[in-house]
């Protein structure tokens, strides 16, 4: 079935499906196209080039965050241990801050170490030792947060001067880097996706035993999953603390439930085996062109919230009806 | 007659000892371990400061773990029957802002404000509910989403300042003695009673036990698993409104942020006290435990001068190591042991 179109190698080029277009990136694409129009028309100012960096700005650690947490959903499992490693990134490159390009990435390398660390832990847990995967990332969610506390109290410390004004520009002055490395995750997907790694990632979503059954290293594919999944949480604080150009130890707090509101926006489905993770770099920057969309129509920032909450509901419901509907029109 | 029950134990002991081990059950040691360990901790903690291990610390730590109880209740339902509640913090903070809102500091209409602001919460978790059970919205995600949804209403209907006081009735309530003994203990006491009863001896409570266990078997055998489902989260959504109440009523006034530091304990509790995460297994004295060793925990720990990120460390560190410690695995490791030792 629906494992046999991932796997098999040689599918005839025809046009795709109905089911296919609605599975893959597509809509969220056509949906955030659509609100920059929407955007544009309420408000002109919003597409001068200052406007466009600020917003891709701001959007990129929620992208990595979700990008980071579509590896784990993709194999059927949830990692809310995203909230902790973020902050626990972004004050560690806070109190190390490191000049110049060299010290940008010795920094990035350090917070990818810790993703890293992080996503061993719960990988290992996870897979190895069969704890849940809610259970036992909440528990490293919570230590993660912990020791951002011990690395900084409160609020503070700064960041070099490469991150948060390099980084956070224009390469030529026209194409925003944030966008750039938006764009790079994206191909890096397109690529992996098709590796071994990728497609047992996605055959041990749709199918645990089957999976297991060809020859797939089930527990090894888990533990993998959250070693992606931390690697791009470390890099999401890290772009946090370029944004922010400040360390929080709470920092990380709001992306628990936006990366999985982003996941859903994506239309990933969450139990596995469906999705990518293109479609939540969408999600994402949907979620925060929304925030401005509803600014600029006059929405209380108040009541964000409800609209959010209301759209990852909506989000997964009509994951779910797509899906049934498709299923439908196959069995008749 | 002691010494004859002495003996006669003694000897059933010793017939049946080879049985004793098939016969532990993973869950009473749980509960047994979880409240030794506490009033271990409590009592050991007279070594830190003379204030300590005495009646009046156990008074404290009942006091301030009564909250965690309130809504450590609701979450073990709702994981009963395999999910998992995340708006319990907002859910607390609304009954909390509607506590001090509505009654404004007077005594007047208590009578149908109580019940219409524990109603305002029970909506909360049937909607809740009705998505994870009839819509199948995964329940992290539904509660998380009705969380924000709910915390962002409280934000814009107090314009980001909570206002009012509970009413003098209740604030009173929270600092009465009653046989020198704080009134909320009482309280604690009829709610774990009732609680016990509720989850594991009512007719209610073998239901969702029977949901959780094996959904397609209790769907078979003919019981209203969607109702059953929503019937849980209300539950728990009027638990988290009545701790949101409590703690208005302790602080005689509440905040946008009062329910934070219940959400992450709640669950804590819950699997600490032995209940499984996967649901379908745990009774709520264990949870009464694990509230109060957590309390205890906390308690100990910032008197020992511990920072903030130490105790949260901790925090995570204790569902760890519970989450490992309590797998089948490891009782049936500790099951062998018995029997080889027998």
């Amino acid at each position: 079935m629906a494992s046999i179109e991932i796997t098999s190698p040689h599918r005839p080029r025809t046009l795709p499906s109905l089911r296919q277009i609605a599975e893959s990136a597509f809509p969220i694409i056509a949906i955030y196209f659509l609100m920059w129009v929407v955007y544009g028309l309420v408000e002109p100012s919003a597409l001068s080039l200052y406007s466009i960096e600020a917003l891709f700005n701001n959007s990129l650690p929620l992208m990595l965050a979700a990008a980071g947490a579509t590896f784990v959903i993709l194999q059927g499992g949830f990692d809310l241990s995203v909230a902790g490693v973020i902050s626990l990134a972004n004050v560690v490159v806070a109190v190390m801050p490191m000049e110049g390009p060299l010290g940008g990435v010795a920094n990035l390398a350090m917070v990818v170490a810790i993703g890293l660390l992080v996503g061993a832990v719960n990988g290992f847990v996870v897979a190895y030792l069969r704890i849940q995967a809610i259970a036992a990332t909440l528990a490293t969610m919570i230590m993660c947060k912990g020791a951002a506390l011990l690395i900084l109290k409160a609020p503070g410390g700064f960041v070099s001067d490469f991150m948060a004004y390099e980084l956070t520009a224009s390469f030529f002055g026209i194409v925003p880097i944030a966008g750039v490395i938006a764009v790079a995750i994206m191909l890096f997907w397109a690529v992996f996706r098709s590796t071994n790694t990728g497609r047992s990632l996605i055959a041990v979503g749709q199918d645990e035993n089957a999976a297991a059954l060809s020859g797939i290293d089930v527990a090894r594919t888990r533990f993998t999953s959250f070693l992606w999944a931390g690697a791009f949480y470390g890099a999401a604080g890290y772009m946090l603390a370029a944004q922010t150009s400040t360390g929080n130890p709470n920092g990380g707090d709001p992306f628990l439930l936006l990366s999985f509101a982003a996941v859903a926006l994506g239309g990933t489905a969450f139990g596995g085996g469906r999705g990518g993770v293109t479609a939540s770099l969408f999600g994402a920057a949907t979620l925060m062109l929304m925030q401005k969309v509803l600014f600029a129509v006059g929405v209380s920032s108040f009541y964000t919230g409800v609209v959010q909450g209301a759209i990852m509901i909506l989000a997964v419901l009509f994951s779910a009806f797509v899906l049934a509907v498709t299923r439908q029109r196959k069995s008749r | 007659m002691m010494q004859e029950n002495e003996i006669m134990s003694d000897a059933t002991m010793d017939i049946e000892d080879k049985r004793s081990s098939a016969r532990i059950s993973g869950e009473f040691v749980t509960v047994v371990m979880i409240f030794g360990l506490t009033i271990a901790m409590i009592l050991a903690s007279r070594a830190i400061s003379p204030a300590f291990g005495s009646w009046s610390q156990a008074e404290t730590i009942l006091y301030l773990g009564s909250f965690l109880v309130f809504c450590a209740f609701g979450q073990g339902l709702v994981i009963l029957v395999r999910g998992l509640d995340l708006s319990i913090a907002s859910v607390i903070t609304l009954g909390g802002v509607l506590t001090a809102s509505l009654m404004n500091g007077s005594n007047e209409g208590l009578f149908y404000l109580v019940p219409a602001i524990l109603g305002a919460c029970v909506l909360v978790g049937t909607i809740s509910g009705i998505g994870v059970a009839y819509f199948r919205i995964p329940p992290f995600i539904m509660t998380m989403a009705v969380g924000l949804i709910v915390y962002s209403l409280c934000l814009g209907f107090t314009q980001g300042t909570p206002r009012g006081y509970p009413a003098p009735f209740l604030s009173g309530f929270m600092q009465a003695k009653f046989l020198s003994i704080p009134a909320p203990i009482y309280l604690l006491l009829v709610f774990v009673i009732i609680g016990t009863v509720l989850q594991s001896y009512s007719a209610f409570g073998r239901k969702l036990n029977a949901v959780g266990n094996n959904p397609l078997a209790a769907y078979i055998a003919g019981l209203p698993s969607g109702l059953l489902i929503v019937s849980a989260y209300a539950v728990s959504a009027l638990c988290a409104g009545f701790t949101g109440m409590m703690l208005a009523g302790y602080a005689n006034g509440a905040t946008l942020r009062m329910g934070d530091s219940y959400l992450l304990p709640s669950i804590a509790a819950v699997v600490v006290g032995g209940s499984s995460i996967l649901g379908g297994q745990g009774n709520f004295v264990g949870t009464v435990g694990g509230a109060l060793l957590l309390t205890t925990l906390a308690t100990i720990l910032t008197a020992l001068g511990f920072e903030q990120g130490w105790k949260t460390i901790m925090e995570g560190g204790v569902i760890l190591i519970a989450l490992i410690a309590l797998r089948d695995e490891s009782f049936a490791f500790l099951r062998e042991q018995f029997r080889k030792r027998g």
